[in-house]
């Protein structure tokens, strides 16, 4: 279980995250939701460890993740929102090695890395450098990379960002069986259809504020709104869209 | 608006010269360029020094002419090397880079415009580079210069020739290169990605030979003589020399003169049009490659061959290290800059062993048969600057953005990574030389003596190793780069007494191959060394805030303590 409390991360003085406090348990789908710039990705960052909070903590099964940082990162996955990768080694090169970093025994990774290079229809294009590789295809690097060693947490961070529709389809079902396998499994993401779809549960980010955490049913019942992006308009989305866009429109044309 | 667009690209492109994305946050990259003007501003200003204590009265005017003439021949030389190792260095920022022409290419920007920019850019540094060489020398040196006899027109004219020689003389070799690489530009650009290396590296090695054994013929005796007819004819930096003389106006009686100063002129033409023509025909078509072809090479192989540098992470790391050294061509040309300074010093060596065999009157190959010190000292000097240039580049980042991966996946203690950094720099710096010294010196000198200088090469290699290694607290290639944090002027200086005293370590080490007891001593010595390095560096490594480093940071020039009067510290 990944429980978040009162965690909060200011720079130089600004508040990226403000007093967030949610659970995610194994076996759930948990969603997490804000406009841009209301701190989903500080949050994820904080809790692969990669910055630290500034207040509040964040435990993994009961423990601060602090206490064993070391242990903690063996067992989470993490797909970031950029695909940042090495664009000098081929992916196959680049897979190998992060199971190297993580001190995966060599050859079960490299069948294993085999067999998802096969399933995620990179096979062919292992050898080739990642700088040739289309965004989709960085993302399922990224993905393979974060699976790689089968771990108890996983964060995807717009894990959809650039995938085909195949490929998002395969990456959505692969979310609910890990989930059903008892993965603990938090996920990011701008396409509320696809969160709607697949998420037991979601936190709302808005300026900073958690400012829902309960599941979509639940949200449904209380808001009195059908569906999850109208429940996300309504909590998060303070603006006008249409005047904005209307506006927008008005002062290119000026 | 095109104006404008110009004076923006031309800014961009100058200070675009070193990838800025590999800088940290706190990085400016002014203050790189500064400390390199500063270097050649320091090396023209120490230079100059040498103009006052010539004192052109008490010399008789044969004995002065002798000397003006190899002056005058050093400093146009050492120009066109120092533009020479610019414009190889400068190489991969000759054509915008792939993001520049991705960011651009959407903009209402003409490609000429693009183009002028781009060549007012490398003209600007060009003229920096001249300019910061040349700001002492091109003060005191053509007082001396100054034909007997002239006046304060005669000075004026001696300045101008000064100038236009330096500023014809770089931008000859400036240009070219530009023609060597703008013929290349002319393959399909993945076989020119992949040609640049070698010619990097060759134009590096032929500017560094030229420089150092090109032999002394500013002299009236060597100018006559017929024999050193193809000779001068060859040696462009004796061209431009002619061309300095016919300027100054102190041609008279040399008849070979009239000879370097055509050579020149139509050297410089021929150049000028060449890079233009070269440069305008590649640039446009290059241009469009850019976009449609990567920067970075496939590997050619397919085979997945990983061998073991000790356990995964290890293996992991030096893998990586290898890979981006082999792939990076801008890492691959600064490492080949540093070795270029060892090898200029290995020139240096050779040839003074080469006259050291002249005087002998020993036929070739004689001296370099038997065990001697030049041959010693290189593959020392070889060493340093193959660790020193690999430990630099380690520093340098690829792909910055990229390095999270390292820091999701660090599930082991900060002394294993620490240990495992250093692995790569034994395996790219220090085997290749010990290995390379073994095959060289085995093949030409008698086995005992070669075995037990490289039991001492590999003990230098190691206290080399682990002093650079001291307090780098990262995973080669994956830290922000600060640029201008180290004072390039005590580096400078700290090198030429280095080498001085390499060069008297050496002798000694000559010495003790003789004699065993020595030879045991010195052997004991450098290894205590290499130890109390190691246990240094392993120490720092093992300390309890030491942690593996992903940004590099200024050291502060005030140091908060953070105690507020209530005496809590702020959150």
């Amino acid at each position: 279980m990944l429980e978040l409390r009162h965690v909060s991360k200011r720079f130089s003085g600004i508040a990226a995250v403000d007093d967030v406090s949610f659970t995610a348990r194994p076996g759930e789908i948990t969603g997490y939701l804000g406009p841009n710039g209301s701190g989903k990705s500080t949050t994820m960052k904080m809790i692969t460890g990669l910055i630290q909070p500034t207040s509040g903590k964040i435990l993994f099964e009961g423990q601060p993740i602090e206490r064993d940082l070391i242990a903690y990162k063996q067992r989470m996955g993490y797909v970031p929102e950029e695909p940042h990768l090495y664009p000098h080694l081929s992916g196959l090169e680049y897979l190998v090695m992060v199971g190297q970093l993580r001190n995966l025994p060599s050859r079960p990774t490299a069948e294993r890395i085999d067999g998802m290079l096969r399933l995620l229809s990179l096979h062919g294009d292992r050898h080739s450098p990642i700088s040739n590789y289309s965004k989709g295809m960085r993302q399922k690097v990224l993905l393979v990379a974060a699976l790689l060693h089968d771990p108890d947490l996983i964060l995807l961070d717009e894990p959809f960002s650039g995938l085909d529709v195949a490929s998002g389809l395969v990456l959505r079902s692969l979310i609910q069986e890990l989930a059903a396998r008892g993965k603990v499994v938090l996920f990011s993401s701008h396409e509320l259809e696809t969160v709607e779809r697949v998420c037991s549960h979601v936190v709302i980010l808005h300026r900073s504020k958690m400012v829902a955490d309960d599941s979509i049913a639940r949200l449904r019942a209380l808001m009195s709104l059908p569906t999850l992006e109208e429940i996300f308009s309504q909590l998060a989305v303070e603006q006008d869209t249409t005047a904005i866009s209307k506006q927008i429109a008005d002062l290119i044309r000026a | 608006m095109t104006n404008l667009q110009f004076r923006v690209l031309y800014r961009e492109f100058l200070f675009r010269m070193v990838d800025l994305e590999m800088l940290s946050a706190q990085g400016d990259i002014s203050e790189l360029f500064g400390k390199f003007a500063s270097l050649l501003v320091f090396f023209s200003s120490t230079l100059a020094l040498g103009a006052f204590f010539r004192d052109t009265r008490r010399i008789p005017p044969e004995k002065l002419l002798l000397a003006n003439w190899g002056t005058e021949h050093f400093l146009i030389a050492t120009t066109m090397l120092v533009v020479g190792l610019f414009a190889v260095l400068s190489w991969d920022s000759t054509f915008p880079d792939r993001r520049d022409v991705l960011v651009l290419a959407p903009l209402p920007i003409r490609a000429r415009t693009l183009f002028l920019a781009k060549v007012a850019a490398l003209a600007a540094a060009l003229g920096i580079t001249v300019g910061a060489l040349n700001i002492g020398t091109g003060v005191t040196w053509p007082m001396i210069f100054l034909p007997v006899g002239a006046g304060f027109l005669g000075l004026l004219r001696c300045y101008a020739a000064y100038w236009i020689t330096m500023v014809a003389a770089g931008a000859f070799i400036f240009c070219c290169l530009l023609v060597v690489q703008g013929l290349a530009a002319q393959l399909p650009r993945r076989r020119f990605l992949r040609l640049s290396a070698f010619l990097q590296m060759a134009a590096f090695c032929l500017l560094l030979c030229v420089y150092f054994l090109q032999p002394s013929l500013a002299t009236p005796k060597a100018l006559a003589a017929a024999t050193n007819h193809r000779l001068l004819a060859a040696l462009p930096s004796y061209w431009f020399w002619g061309l300095f003389q016919s300027l100054n106006g102190s041609t008279a009686g040399q008849p070979a003169i009239a000879f370097l100063v055509r050579r020149a002129w139509a050297g410089l033409a021929l150049a000028a049009l060449g890079a233009g023509v070269a440069f305008l025909l590649s640039y446009f078509r290059t241009l469009r490659k850019i976009v449609e072809e990567p920067d970075i090479v496939a590997a050619t192989r397919r085979l997945n061959w990983s061998p073991r540098f000790g356990n995964s992470l290890a293996t992991a790391v030096v893998l990586f290290s290898v890979r981006t050294l082999l792939r990076s061509r801008q890492h691959r040309v600064i490492l080949a800059f540093y070795l270029g300074i060892g090898f200029a010093v290995v020139i240096f060596l050779m040839k003074a062993l080469l006259q050291e065999q002249e005087r002998l009157g020993a036929s070739t190959g004689v001296l370099s048969h038997q065990v001697n010190v030049p041959l010693l000292a290189s593959t020392a000097v070889m060493m340093a600057a193959w660790v020193a240039g690999t430990r630099i580049v380690f520093a340098m980042p690829l792909e910055l953005r990229a390095n999270w991966i390292f820091r999701v996946t660090a599930v082991r203690g900060t002394i294993e990574y620490l240990t495992a950094s250093r692995r790569p720099l034994f395996v790219l710096a220090v085997a290749p030389v010990w290995v390379g010294s073994a095959a060289l010196l085995l093949s030409i000198w008698p086995w005992q003596p070669v075995l037990e200088h490289l039991v001492v090469l590999g003990l230098w290699g190691a206290i080399l190793a682990y002093l650079c290694l001291h307090g780098f607290q990262k995973i080669p290639f994956t830290c922000s780069y600060l640029p201008g944090k180290s004072p390039l002027t005590f580096v400078f200086l700290g090198v030429s007494l280095f080498l001085n005293l390499l060069i008297a370590g050496v002798n000694f080490e000559r010495r003790a191959l003789d004699r065993p007891a020595s030879y045991a001593a010195m052997v004991a010595v450098l290894a205590v060394a290499a130890l109390c390095v190691r246990w240094r560096t392993m120490a720092r490594a093992k300390s309890e805030e030491s942690e593996v480093q992903f940004e590099e940071t200024l050291t502060p020039t005030v140091l908060v303590l953070g105690l507020n009067r209530d005496g809590v510290v702020p959150m």
